[in-house]
């Protein structure tokens, strides 16, 4: 029998390093004005959707930095089809406001230059804790102190004044009325676009959702994605959080029910595996001036649910309409089933 | 399940022949790969979703249907699941029969939440009890019928002597 990975088509250019490489060169050589020299490209083995190749310039470089980061949007990725402006104008609007991130150089959603919509940011140190790591993990002392770091680090997330920055051009207005329900409209589509077969789980959830809309208590960015085995750190202290691909503005409740998923937890009591709920809240009030709310909380981790349920069903559809044979894709949608288990005890238990 | 069972043994057989075969050393343990496609290829041909998953699906339906039925003054203009008239034993249509009717599951809780104001408050919560009923129902048993998830030696690269479940 034919498989399929046998039919001939045409490669992007980020699909060969060598034609990548060329293209990398040309591209960067036009922006700056100078032959750059582009050597070392590597391809790390990160995250399920956006592809990062590091990779070296000729001194002096861009904004001081040699070694670089390439993210590519790839057009089979769990969320295509992307646009890096939310990324790129989101990382500008953090430097210098005391958020770890790297500095972002240049992007473009032109398909023809690399093959795909990128941006290009400074190589920052660091590594990865991730969530799923064997029992024991990292020393408690080590953990009390990223975790401290881990809030502030939200906290200053938070604290942005992104008003005067590009993020305010992204997409319709958001206020502090309206930015759950564009949150859970998003979300909502996004079910209807992925989904192989129905959920009456979902269905169930959105109908609460949508009786139980929060008022945010400001317009924050958002990143998204907020949690452990999204930032590099070094001992204790954060370098650079990681993976914005779903940056919006929003509620800032949003990041921290995300933070609280029972899935970054490990089986322990903390949130991210690093820090106390109670603590945690506290931490954040003290950097940010916001009052936790439970019933923003409550609201906002059934949501989280719902995205991450929906988040799994992206992982099955890319792998089953695309010739994208990554066996992390149907894993990722064997956990459609415990994440609606969770979200229905949760349910449950405000009944 | 979610993917399908042939697409998932597409992916089995494309993973084995670009990332892993290339990267194996010795003959014989490429030929075991070989051997894996191979035996894949007839899984392909002769194998699919077992009836024994979908057929406690099936079950489950049929009686969220008998418990809607059995509210006093549930409307007629409700949707709802019906009766199977119907026992199909190939797992596709059967898997289109369960897909089916979670899509009446699913529009009866959207049809719920826009006219459940209209209804007696003792039809709404008999049935918002005997949906509750069905996805506990259907969950449970997709989680039971899943291998131990092994996120940590999918992240990590390696199989640790003792790893959290998640």
């Amino acid at each position: 029998m034919a498989s399929q990975m046998e039919r001939p088509k045409a490669s992007p250019a980020y699909q060969d390093s060598g034609t990548l490489e060329r293209a990398l060169a040309v591209y960067l050589d036009q922006q700056l004005g100078r032959a750059v020299g582009v050597s070392g490209l590597r391809r790390f083995a990160v995250g399920f959707s956006w592809i990062t190749i590091g990779f070296t310039i000729s001194a002096p470089g861009i904004g001081g930095c040699t070694e670089l980061i390439l993210r590519l949007g790839p057009a089979d990725g769990l969320f295509a089809p992307y646009s890096a402006a939310p990324q790129f104008f989101a990382l500008r609007a953090l430097e210098g406001a005391g958020v770890p991130a790297p500095r972002a150089f240049l992007w473009s959603d032109d398909s023809t230059i690399l093959g795909a919509p990128f941006f290009i940011s400074e190589l920052v140190q660091g590594e990865a804790p991730i969530p799923w790591g064997p029992a024991g993990g990292m020393p408690e002392e080590l953990r009390d102190r990223l975790g401290v770091a881990f809030t502030d680090a939200l906290g200053a997330l938070h604290n942005v004044e992104w008003q005067s920055s590009g993020l305010a051009t992204v997409g319709e207005e958001i206020t502090v009325e309206n930015a759950a329900s564009r949150q859970l409209e998003e979300w909502e589509r996004n079910y209807l676009r992925w989904r192989l077969r129905p959920h009456p789980m979902l269905h169930y959830a959105a109908r609460w959702l949508r009786a139980n809309l929060p008022t945010a208590p400001r317009v924050s960015i958002v990143h998204g994605d907020y949690r452990l085995g999204n930032f590099l750190a070094i001992g204790d202290r954060i370098t650079a959080i990681l993976d914005w691909e779903l940056v919006h503005l929003g509620d800032p409740h949003e990041d921290l029910a995300w933070a609280c998923l029972p899935q970054y937890r490990a089986g322990t009591k903390l949130m991210s595996r690093l820090i106390e709920r109670d603590a945690m809240y506290q931490r954040y009030h003290d950097k940010t001036g916001i009052e936790v709310d439970p019933e923003t909380m409550r609201f906002y981790e059934i949501f989280s649910l719902y995205k991450l349920a929906v988040t799994h069903m992206a992982a099955v559809s890319v792998f089953e309409r695309n010739d994208f044979h990554d066996l992390r894709m149907p894993a990722m949608g064997t956990q459609i089933a415990p994440v609606l288990r969770q979200m229905e005890k949760a349910l449950e238990a405000l009944a | 399940m979610n993917n399908s069972f042939d697409r998932i043994l597409t992916g089995l057989i494309a993973t084995l022949r670009q990332e892993i075969i290339p990267k194996l050393e010795g003959e014989f343990v490429r030929g075991q790969a070989y051997g894996v496609i191979y035996m894949l290829e007839f899984l392909r041909l002769r194998a699919s979703w077992s009836p024994a998953f979908l057929t406690p699906q099936l079950e489950a339906l049929d009686e969220l249907a008998s418990a809607l039925a059995a509210i006093p003054g549930f409307p007629a203009a409700a949707p709802r699941p019906l009766p199977a008239t119907s026992s199909p034993t190939e797992p596709d249509a059967m898997e289109m029969l369960r897909n089916a009717g979670d899509d009446q599951v699913s529009q009866l809780i959207d049809w719920l939440g826009s006219h459940g104001g209209s209804l007696d408050r003792s039809v709404t919560d008999s049935a918002d009890q005997a949906v509750r009923t069905y996805i506990r129902r259907q969950l449970r048993h997709e989680i039971q019928t899943s291998a131990r998830p092994m996120f940590a030696e999918i992240s990590l690269g390696k199989e640790e002597e003792k790893t959290e479940r998640q």
